[in-house]
């Protein structure tokens, strides 16, 4: 009975600690005091235009509360919409897509517990060539690959989870990995840092810069925002540890810092 | 009559040298002073921190009331080592935007000030909820100038 029921409907509460491992909160609610969480509004500028993140609480007409779940999965997994235009990769179903059909549907069911919200999703704002939908479709059929994460069974189960919790849920390597000039990430040079132009960037999460941490340093960093020695994180990752690295649980933790010290080391990209 | 013009000419002299002694200082040595001010920030905001986010027990009223009295103090000195000579300077890693956009900068360093010197003030009135809700106000400055104004390391 247990079994069956389990197959055949996602359990909502892991599902709630899914959603904290992918970060849906930061692009999804907007930046507000009191804001309702998934309901939409925040601003991602880009160099193709600003996106604004849609409310995907389960409102009928506001959210996706028409969506049944294969709409779900095909949205995560294909990066499409339920009437199968494309979604700008924006939303980073690349990582996504590596997400599990398991962990999908528990997803799914957590996003069908939250409480609709009304809130109207406005529409992006980007540049001249950018608006075409249908271009997303040469951008996926150059860099984009579906399927589920298949763990290296060459691997220890710990490497392959923080693997997975980096590249799947985490999508760490939307602003770590630096990106080409069509906007796909740079393969050689992944989690090695980016920069975003005007100072702003994000760092190599490469040995080579993360070497000089030690386990316990860096671990404290993704729970607090903060290091042993009062140092404060800007604000876009302090947002992350708050809604993601920090609400992991400690085996995740430390597999994801594991997974981090297993990768090659790369240099730092020339200023 | 004559004293008080003395008095005003001393003066003069004397605020002079300080306006000017300050553009004497080695840019390097301004880096090392502002950076000297970052590193006890840290020193005094860890702990608060640390109690306030119950990560470090028992909480200390006394330890949070005297290391929030201090980085109130702290808060206020960094910033006129930030001064245009020190602009693309080895050894830091302050961007050259804290003067491409020095109204923002100058901004975030006063609500800096602002927000550590509301933090001294409930932490020296050994108001726990007040500095639970007001540290946070404090590391979201630091974090916001963070963001913008120094390089990723």
């Amino acid at each position: 009975m247990l079994a069956t029921s389990c197959f055949a409907q996602g359990d909502a509460k892991r599902g709630e600690y899914i959603a904290k491992a992918g970060g849906c909160l930061g692009c999804h609610t907007v930046e507000k005091d009191k804001a309702v969480p998934y309901a939409g509004g925040r601003a991602l500028k880009t160099p193709f235009g600003t996106f604004y993140g849609p409310n995907i609480t389960p409102h009928p007409q506001a959210g996706i509360g028409r969506w049944s779940e294969a709409d779900f999965v095909r949205a995560l997994r294909e990066g499409r919409r339920p009437d199968g235009a494309h979604y700008f990769p924006a939303f980073p179903y690349p990582s996504f897509t590596l997400i599990t059909d398991a962990d999908l549907r528990d997803l799914w069911a957590y996003m069908r517990s939250l409480p609709p919200s009304s809130r109207q999703s406005e529409p992006h704002d980007l540049g001249f060539l950018y608006r075409w939908r249908f271009l997303v479709g040469i951008w996926k059929w150059l860099f984009f690959t579906p399927g589920p994460f298949a763990p290296d069974p060459g691997q220890s189960a710990v490497l392959n989870r923080g693997k997975y919790l980096v590249t799947a849920l985490g999508h760490c390597g939307e602003c770590h990995t630096p990106r080409n000039f069509l906007g796909a990430p740079k393969k050689s040079r992944f989690l090695g840092g980016a920069k975003f132009g005007k100072g702003t960037a994000a760092s190599n999460l490469t040995p080579t810069r993360l070497g000089k941490q030690g386990d316990g340093e860096l671990k404290e960093f993704l729970r607090t925002a903060m290091t042993p020695d009062g140092d404060v994180a800007a604000a876009s990752m302090a947002e992350v540890v708050q809604n993601t690295t920090g609400q992991l649980t400690p085996q995740d933790l430390d597999a994801l810092v594991a997974y981090l010290r297993s990768l090659p080391p790369l240099p730092e990209e020339g200023k | 009559m004559k004293k008080t013009l003395l008095a005003a000419g001393v003066a003069i002299v004397v605020g002079g040298v300080a306006g000017t002694a300050l553009a004497q200082v080695k840019p390097e040595v301004l880096v090392k002073q502002r950076q000297a001010v970052m590193t006890l920030q840290g020193k005094y905001f860890g702990p608060i921190a640390g109690m306030a986010s119950g990560k470090v027990t028992p909480y200390n009223a006394d330890v949070v009331s005297r290391s929030a009295t201090y980085l109130e103090n702290l808060a206020q000195m960094a910033w006129d080592g930030f001064h245009e000579s020190t602009k693309g300077g080895k050894n830091t890693n302050a961007l050259p935007e804290i003067w491409s956009q020095k109204a923002k900068f100058d901004e975030l360093s006063q609500r800096l000030q602002t927000e550590t010197a509301k933090l001294g003030e409930v932490a020296r009135a050994k108001d726990e909820a007040g500095v639970k809700r007001q540290y946070a106000a404090v590391g979201k400055v630091c974090g916001a100038c963070h963001e913008s104004f120094r390089q990723k390391l």
